[in-house]
């Protein structure tokens, strides 16, 4: 009796069988396939986040050098903003993506940045784009408004003029 | 409810334009409206009638989209969809634009000045929330940019007495903000609105906070301290906003401004079914549960989309709007017998 019932299974049970070892397959190639394309998304969007946040540090970094011998009372509210952009730029969280206030912290460096950007570059001259006034990139500086990178450009060139 | 508000008279103050804002100087006796033609016009009265002492045009390439007085009455800022905010000084009735602040990515939609006049702050399309800080040399310094909203904002109004910041926008939030060890945060998120929150106005006292939204509904808002005795749950130090009151069904479009009156307590709204409407606080309503009933409404008080409403800070009842057929007008208000 045992004998015939595991003959029959066999075949009755085969198109099941057959399905579940498919998708068991299927699931571990997709997953594999998954870690690789997300590995690639992630270390894209980490390394654009990098690049924005090593770019507010170099130039906090270089204006605090070149403030370094001034002492008017403008200049230490200047030293002030610079410092407070570069302890929260050391105090982001670099190797956990799971931050929950990862977006938070970041709007606030880039708030921070444009703040001490004002403060040293009192005479920057805004570059109207062609088609009108800048975009709705979320990333406002960073792939968004174009006239952004120019105001940076200039404020690297007028390295004297600090007032 | 029909004499309630009679109109005292019209002017053509932005032609062949919009009339986005209007503004009363602390002293009750000018008013500024700026459109999109780009001006600001500085309006007062000579015997009946109200006539244009000042134009100011030499300032934006765009439209001007807000103004706004400084409390001591001297200076007028200006917020620009030109991503620029100018601050005139005035001189008898000259004005002469003394500083253009720059900062903003694209639009800025509106610019408050903190009752202790050495405080500024700006709001633009670019999602951002700028607080400016005036010294003694009349120069400003960006005391901070605040990211919190996550789409347009549409305003920015000061507490009436305490360095506290509202903003409202196009993410349905209105956001609340105070300085906190040398910067500035955000300290508390109103949610309930439906969509975008055009407007917002503090009562007299700085205890409510009335928003307006895209959602034709009024929401009033109130401030509970922490150990406060209603039992409304704060965290840490900062105190906690609840919706004590919606008022809906009373608008059939969006509703663009309120103005809160700060002498007699009166709720105006400006509501793009080209209606102006006027509520008040029912005598002996809950303070925790106040109601609002409809006082004066005012179909057709212009012939498109009321954008801005002001009462004068001196004259009770005296009312003043502006709409997007380009004309101001002046209304007068009275509460109705037995309301």
């Amino acid at each position: 009796m045992a004998g015939s019932q595991d003959i029959f299974d066999s075949i009755v049970m085969a198109d099941e069988r057959f399905h579940g070892e498919g998708y068991r397959e299927g699931y571990e190639e997709g997953s594999s396939l998954g870690v690789m394309e997300g590995r690639q998304h992630g270390t894209l969007h980490g390394a654009k986040i990098g690049s924005e946040i090593g770019c507010y540090q170099g130039f906090a970094f270089a204006w605090k050098c070149l403030l370094h011998s001034c002492t008017t009372e403008k200049d230490s509210r200047k030293m002030k903003v610079l410092e407070s952009l570069i302890g929260m730029i050391q105090k982001f969280p670099y190797d956990d993506p799971t931050y929950d206030k990862l977006h938070e912290d970041l709007d606030k460096i880039r708030g921070k940045f444009k703040q001490a950007l004002f403060c040293l570059c009192r005479s920057l001259t805004r570059c109207h784009t062609e088609t009108g006034l800048g975009t709705d990139e979320r990333s406002g500086w960073f792939g968004g408004s174009p006239r952004g990178w120019d105001v940076v450009a200039r404020s690297r060139l007028t390295v004297t003029s600090t007032s | 409810m029909k004499d309630s508000l009679v109109l005292l008279g019209r002017v053509p103050a932005h032609p062949d334009s919009r009339c986005w804002f209007l503004a009363w100087n602390p002293a009750g006796t000018l008013l500024a409206s700026c459109g999109g033609d780009r001006r600001i016009r500085i309006w007062g009265t000579e015997g009946d009638s109200w006539i244009c002492k000042s134009v100011l045009s030499e300032g934006h390439q765009r439209t001007v989209r807000k103004v706004a007085w400084s409390p001591c009455g001297n200076y007028l800022a200006s917020a620009s969809f030109d991503a620029t905010t100018c601050i005139w000084k005035k001189n008898q009735d000259d004005f002469e634009c003394v500083t253009t602040l720059e900062g903003h990515e694209n639009e800025v939609k509106s610019v408050a000045w903190a009752p202790s006049g050495n405080l500024l702050a700006t709001c633009s399309r670019d999602k951002s929330v700028w607080v400016w800080e005036v010294d003694e040399e009349d120069e400003y310094e960006c005391v901070s940019v605040l990211n919190s909203h996550t789409q347009d904002v549409k305003h920015v109004v000061w507490h009436p007495s305490q360095e506290l910041l509202a903003s409202a926008s196009y993410d349905d939030t209105v956001k609340l903000y105070r300085e906190e060890e040398d910067d500035w945060v955000c300290c508390a998120t109103l949610e309930g609105h439906e969509s975008t929150v055009w407007s917002l106005a503090f009562d007299p006292s700085g205890q409510r906070l009335a928003s307006c939204s895209d959602d034709r509904t009024v929401r009033i808002w109130r401030q509970y301290l922490p150990d406060n005795e209603q039992g409304v749950a704060c965290s840490g130090s900062d105190p906690s906003w609840k919706c004590i009151c919606t008022l809906s069904g009373f608008h059939s479009r969006t509703i663009y401004d309120i103005a809160w009156c700060q002498l007699t307590g009166a709720l105006a709204t400006a509501c793009g079914d080209d209606a102006i409407r006027v509520f008040q606080e029912d005598p002996n309503s809950d303070p925790q549960q106040p109601t609002f009933s409809l006082t004066a409404h005012l179909h057709q008080a212009h012939s498109q989309d009321v954008n801005c409403v002001a009462w004068n800070p001196k004259e009770p009842g005296l009312l003043a709007s502006c709409s997007d057929d380009g004309e101001v007008a002046f209304w007068k208000y009275q509460r109705p017998e037995g309301l």
